[in-house]
């Protein structure tokens, strides 16, 4: 291929590029909950640690309660171990499958943002919204959290604007400290 | 196609930069189910690779029922058409046009014939594990929670001969047993509009999309990371919709080429003579030692996004989560190894590689990563030659291309 050539066909692919991001401008949604709405929506919030998840038959459909351990309250009483109810999962030779359902793998530690009251199951809120992963750097120590949906841009139904807005790599103490803010914010 | 890939060796870095925000390919990917190898061969096909979630596609075989009950508090549902019957018809032909997208796609064993006539039910409560594929508009399920506009359950059989309700007895391994969409009747900011009152409610989502969306999971697809597919995760935003409206010319339309593949590879025609070309190899680090030690076996890089270019027109044609190879009596043996089928012949196609850390996350796809393994732990009693542990993806990597041999 000569240079002109290459030239060309990098040319083909930046304009190519611009025309894919015109159609995630236009065309990513999700019914996007901004960060105060998490909160204001979510009964509890709190970094779990998984513990194991059991898929069970109620009212004709299968569903997987998770089971966590809370390792720390950001709002709301909860009690040391919590169900958490997604749609789907397995149950004899039946599997049921919601795409886009949150899972969990044992020993896993996220923060969740919960609907529902103690005594029953509990929601994610947004499902996958409401569900912030919590990494670990090995080398320093640090922990960062990352929102599962915070990887594509959402649709702000209250600005009409897309936007890429959502947690990503923010230090546990800050998400703590905007998560204590918007707690207060809501008490005003 | 290899030629190609020589001539582009030396810019594949370069591409990769631009394409690693643009692309974002994972590419179509299906709902797979393990099969039960603890049960006799007969009925489990004897074999531990992960099978796809499928319809069956012989005439009639894909049936739909839908509830005319409608919400009216909050009014979920807009139809041009203010009379009730009318409105009905006219949510009707919206169904009957997302069936169509779908069973429109050449060179698939998906076709119109393989759907039979729509039927209608009254009661709100349609959808549920009945063996009756059901789409339902007013359906409270205790799963919807605020900014979850739309689901599907798919409900497949890890081995034959399993019935749900009044469903005929599953006679293929992953068989789709049943599939229901729910739309959310209950949020007061939410609401779907039919493509012709689409306009006059741009505040509204389009029906026509999201169910076509939704119907791509009820045949056996999850979501894809490709932006312009129809089965990407997020639905197009209120007041517009995904792809072209489907004319009478390519009822497809709506569809993007990502989409008609991962149709071809689900539902293969044996008798298609075009989309037959398939690309296939492995994905290897440059430090075998960055290879996770656990779970033991693992000897190329798992997760990645693999996606086939199409040369001459730039548009992505497919792509895969590759890094996993699986030959009977299986497991999964995660060695790199990635295949995209189902290609059109004759075309050159370049093929790119990128670790799941972009617009996608491997949370997103994690079902497609999950799914692929059985043990003992997941199914008592499994049998250990049959088991593997699914490694976690391999993020941290950056790609070179090197020369076929």
């Amino acid at each position: 291929m000569s240079y002109t050539q290459r030239r060309q066909f990098l040319w083909v692919l930046f304009l190519i590029g611009l025309a894919l991001i015109a159609v995630v401008a236009q065309a990513t949604t999700l019914a996007r909950l901004r960060f105060q709405e998490l909160v204001h929506y979510s009964y509890s919030i709190a970094r779990v640690r998984c513990l194991h998840a059991e898929s069970r038959v109620e009212n004709g459909e299968i569903w997987t309660d998770t089971s966590f351990r809370v390792l720390v309250h950001n709002k709301g009483y909860l009690p040391e171990e919590i169900v958490v109810r997604q749609p789907g999962g397995k149950f004899q030779h039946l599997h049921s499958h919601v795409e886009g359902a949150p899972e969990f793998l044992p020993g896993e530690e996220v923060y969740l943002f919960l609907s529902g009251q103690p005594g029953h199951q509990f929601l994610i809120t947004g499902w996958a919204q409401g569900t912030f992963r919590i990494h670990r750097n090995l080398r320093s120590g640090g922990e960062t959290v990352t929102q599962d949906s915070a990887e594509t841009p959402v649709f702000d139904l209250a600005s009409e604007s897309f936007t890429k807005a959502g947690v990503k790599n923010l230090s546990i103490d800050v998400f703590e400290q905007r998560v204590h803010r918007e707690m207060l914010r809501e008490m005003e | 196609m290899q030629t190609s890939l020589r001539q582009f060796a030396s810019i594949a870095i370069t591409l990769l930069l631009i394409l690693w925000s643009v692309v974002t390919a994972q590419g179509y990917a299906f709902n797979e189910i393990v099969p039960d190898v603890r049960q006799p061969g007969g009925v489990s096909g004897g074999s531990a690779c992960p099978v796809p979630s499928h319809q069956l596609t012989s005439a009639a075989a894909i049936a739909f029922r839908w509830s005319t009950m409608l919400g009216t508090n909050p009014k979920t549902i807009i139809t041009q058409n203010q009379t009730a019957s009318d409105g009905l018809n006219e949510i009707e032909q919206v169904i009957q046009q997302s069936l169509a997208v779908w069973s429109s796609v050449s060179g698939t064993a998906l076709t119109s014939a393989s759907v039979a006539p729509l039927v209608r039910g009254s009661a709100a409560n349609l959808c549920g594990s009945d063996g009756i594929n059901s789409i339902c508009f007013d359906q409270p399920d205790m799963a919807f929670t605020p900014g979850v506009l739309a689901f599907t359950r798919v409900i497949t059989a890890d081995q034959i001969g399993i019935q749900l309700g009044s469903g005929s007895p599953s006679t293929q391994v992953g068989q789709i047993l049943d599939a229901d969409i729910y739309f959310n009747p209950s949020d007061s900011l939410v609401s779907f509009s039919t493509p012709t009152a689409l306009g006059a409610n741009p505040k509204s989502y389009d029906l026509e999309s999201i169910l076509t969306h939704e119907l791509g999971h009820a045949l056996g697809f999850s979501h894809s990371a490709v932006w312009s597919a129809m089965m990407f995760p997020f639905a197009p935003a209120p007041g517009t919709f995904t792809g072209m409206r489907p004319t009478a010319q390519q009822p497809d339309a709506p569809l993007a080429d990502d989409d008609r593949t991962g149709l071809r590879v689900l539902y293969h025609d044996p008798a298609d003579t075009q989309f037959i070309g398939s690309i296939q190899g492995r994905i290897f680090p440059a430090n075998p030692l960055s290879l996770p030690v656990s779970p033991p076996g693992v000897s190329g890089v798992f997760g990645a996004h693999v996606v086939a270019v199409d040369a001459s027109s730039g548009s992505v044609i497919a792509g895969t989560l590759g890094g996993w190879n699986c030959q009977a009596p299986g497991p999964v043996q995660f060695d790199g190894t990635y295949k995209i089928g189902a290609l059109a012949v004759n075309h050159n196609y370049k093929i790119y590689a990128e670790p799941l850390n972009g617009a996608v996350g491997p949370s997103e796809v994690a079902n497609a990563l999950v799914s692929l393994c059985r043990n003992s732990t997941t199914d008592p009693g499994w049998p250990p030659l049959q088991s593997c542990v699914v490694p976690q993806p391999g993020i941290e990597f950056t790609t070179a291309t090197r020369s076929s041999p």
